[in-house]
């Protein structure tokens, strides 16, 4: 048995392409979230370096160097070691040199490389502190540091930094958030594809386990539905009605076999038996050829057995689609004509009653076979001075044609196995026919979508078709 | 008549080929398409009877290349395949007649009269059997100069034994060409047709035009060739 393997399905290719989509999507707006969230703190870094500054220079302008010494000096002491628990916005770093760069005052202690000192200047560097304590282990600092320094007035050089822990502590979660978010897209979506992958196998499996079996030679198997009504119902109930027709043509097929076996063996086996006196006879030659004589009538007959087998197999299966429009009317005209001499011959009253313009979808050479059978039957079955009719009538657009007679009629517990293929209810076989007469009439209005219906006549037989609408009959 | 037999199968060759020679026929045989086309195109038949399924060139392609190549010679086809549709087949490629195997010598002979001699009396618009008369075109039909009365039907079906006078024609043939009905009713309804057109014809007169052939069919034909 074929397998199906999980991560072959379509399903599952479909939930990973579709969660990876999801991931790049997902990816996309954390960027955006960055961007917009970094470059934020930056500019409110800036403008906190920026009023810092200002408000140093204008300390500058007012007390002098000195003054401004003693205040970088408490500011870095206060401030300069651990900047987040003083829920500041960030640890600041300072820094105020002379003219040779001299340190004066500050947490820094040399004026950094890399950023120019004659005019207002920003830079972003990587800064290594060592703090030196009283009573502590020298405290190496290590960090990114926003500044911006200004010459002062008297050549002295101010530096105002901001360490940038905070933002890269930003960036660290945005970038978690996002792988995070991303794995659970890809997890969640493998699980869903798996799910609905396995759904999709376990769905697909029961159609292949009886296309299995079925293939093994059990034509009676059907797939099962789960009553649903979703696509996967649908598909199995529309196998399922194939697979019916199938069975349906399968078992037919067998029928023909088997009946030919059987119904040709009788007719052999007197063919063989005449064809055995004839030799015998050898001296008497008018006996000889009566016997012949009767072996040909007896191939005949074998010949027109397999001939109506065939055709009713034909019709069966569908094959004579040369539909048109056939004009009923005239079809029951011709028939009735046809068989008229018949009836006529026999002594049994025959009538029609057809009404005109009448046209049904069909095969002309089935439709008037099917006629041909009716009425040869009601003649083969009704006694001499009996009736016989045949009549052709639109009922509210249902067009019924049916045969009548006064014979003996099918009691209706029989009418069923009338229909039968080989069935002749008269067990003597007292009159001649292959009893594939009404087999033949119940296969073309199988064929022509009309019902079959035998009645009871009081007394005899009416036998009925009853075609669907001109204009609702569809070309099946 | 010169036949010629195009048919694979050797030993239903050589039954139509002794059939037809008892019957006054000359017939020669190919077995292949192939070779069936080179000498159906060469030789002068009066008629072809050719099996649907050949090796080498089928049937249906053989009478389309001879009638591509303007050859008329009447074609009957032989053939397992009785469908309608197979029928229909047959004659658009070509041929005159179908024929479904098995079949009876009889009728094989009165088809390939049929189509022999087909278009000798068909533009005739009257049309003379002894003292029996047909005018087509007023539809009335004299004998012995009196007129008889006859149904639509009926008057197809003596035109039909007119037009095929002398040869013989099958109860087949008749529900083919006068009702229409490709398939065996299997009762005697064609007898009991053919029954009442005799009472018509020939009650009168004290000779018979219509004739039952024995284990074949009728055949009309001139008194004075009548054994009884």
């Amino acid at each position: 048995m074929t397998r199906i393997s999980l991560s072959g399905t379509t399903a599952f290719r479909l939930a990973m392409r579709y969660a990876g989509f999801v991931c790049l999507l997902t990816i996309a707006c954390f960027a955006v979230i960055y961007w917009a969230t970094i470059s934020q703190l930056r500019t409110q870094i800036d403008a906190g370096l920026r009023a810092e500054t200002s408000a140093l220079t204008r300390l500058y302008a007012l007390k002098g160097i000195d003054g401004l010494q003693q205040v970088i000096a408490a500011l870095s002491t206060t401030k300069g070691l651990a900047a987040s628990d003083t829920g500041d916005a960030g640890p600041r770093q300072y820094l105020l040199t002379d003219s040779a760069f001299k340190v004066l005052a500050g947490s820094l202690n040399r004026w950094p490389s890399g950023i120019d000192s004659n005019h207002m200047a920003w830079a972003t560097m990587h800064i290594r502190v060592q703090h030196n304590q009283p009573g502590l282990d020298a405290l190496h600092h290590h960090f990114e540091l926003r500044a911006v320094a200004v010459p002062l007035p008297g050549s002295y050089h101010l530096l105002v930094g901001q360490s940038l822990d905070e933002l890269i502590e930003m960036r660290d979660t945005i970038l978690g958030l996002t792988i995070g978010a991303v794995l659970l897209i890809l997890i969640v979506g493998l699980a869903g594809g798996a799910l609905v992958g396995r759904s999709v196998v376990r769905r697909l499996q029961a159609v292949m386990h009886t296309a299995d079996t079925i293939m093994g030679g059990d034509l009676s198997q059907r797939i099962p539905e789960e009553m649903r009504g979703d696509e996967y119902d649908a598909l199995a109930s529309k196998l399922n009605a194939m697979l019916a027709r199938i069975e349906q043509l399968m078992k037919s097929t067998r029928e023909v076999t088997e009946n030919v076996a059987h119904d040709l063996r009788s007719p052999l086996t007197r063919l063989r038996g005449r064809a055995e006196i004839a030799l015998m006879k050898t001296k008497d030659s008018d006996h000889q050829k009566a016997a012949l004589q009767k072996v040909i009538e007896e191939t005949d007959g074998i010949v027109a057995t397999l001939n109506a087998i065939l055709s009713i197999a034909q019709i069966e299966s569908g094959a004579r689609r040369d539909w048109t429009e056939v004009d009923m009317s005239v079809a029951c005209r011709d028939a009735a004509e046809l068989y008229e001499a018949l009836a006529d011959e026999k002594g049994v009253h025959f009538d029609t009653h057809i009404t005109e313009g009448i046209k049904v979808r069909g095969n002309r050479q089935l439709l008037a076979q099917a006629i041909g059978n009716l009425l040869d039957n009601a003649i083969k079955y009704t006694g001499s001075g009996g009736d016989v009719s045949l009549s052709l009538t639109n009922e509210d657009g249902v067009v019924v044609m049916s045969v009548r007679d006064s014979g003996p009629g099918i009691p209706a517990e029989l009418r069923d196995k009338a229909l039968q293929r080989f069935v002749r209810l008269d067990a003597s076989r007292s009159q001649p026919g292959s009893g594939l007469g009404l087999s033949l009439v119940k296969a073309v209005a199988e064929q022509h979508a009309a019902t079959l219906q035998l009645e009871d006549n009081h007394p005899g037989l009416r036998v009925s078709l009853r075609f669907p609408q001109l204009n609702s009959q569809t070309s099946l | 008549m010169r036949l010629l037999i195009i048919e694979d199968d050797m030993e239903t060759a050589a039954d139509l080929m002794k059939g037809l020679q008892e019957s006054g026929h000359v017939s020669e045989h190919a077995a292949t398409g192939t070779n069936g086309l080179q000498r159906a195109k060469t030789g002068a038949y009066d008629a072809l009877i050719v099996d649907r399924m050949l090796p080498g060139l089928d049937g249906l392609s053989l009478v389309r290349q001879l009638r591509a190549d303007g050859i008329n010679t009447p074609v009957l086809f032989l053939t397992a395949l009785a469908d309608v549709d197979d029928r229909v087949m047959g004659l658009q490629s070509g041929g005159d007649d179908y024929l479904a195997k098995p079949f009876a010598f009889a009728e094989l002979l009165a088809r390939v009269h049929a189509i022999a001699r087909r278009g000798t009396q068909a533009a005739d618009m009257i049309l003379k059997i002894a003292d029996l008369e047909m005018d087509r075109l007023k539809r009335n039909v004299t004998r012995a100069s009196q007129p008889i009365a006859l149904q639509a039907r009926e008057f197809r079906l003596l035109e039909f034994l007119m037009l095929h006078a002398g040869q013989i024609v099958t109860r087949n043939m008749l529900l083919e060409q006068v009702w229409g009905y490709h398939f065996d009713p299997q009762t005697n309804l064609i007898d009991v047709h053919m029954s009442r057109l005799r009472s018509k014809i020939d009650k009168q007169s004290s000779h018979h035009l219509i004739h039952t052939v024995r284990g074949a069919g009728y055949c009309l034909r001139e008194p004075e060739r009548d054994p009884d």
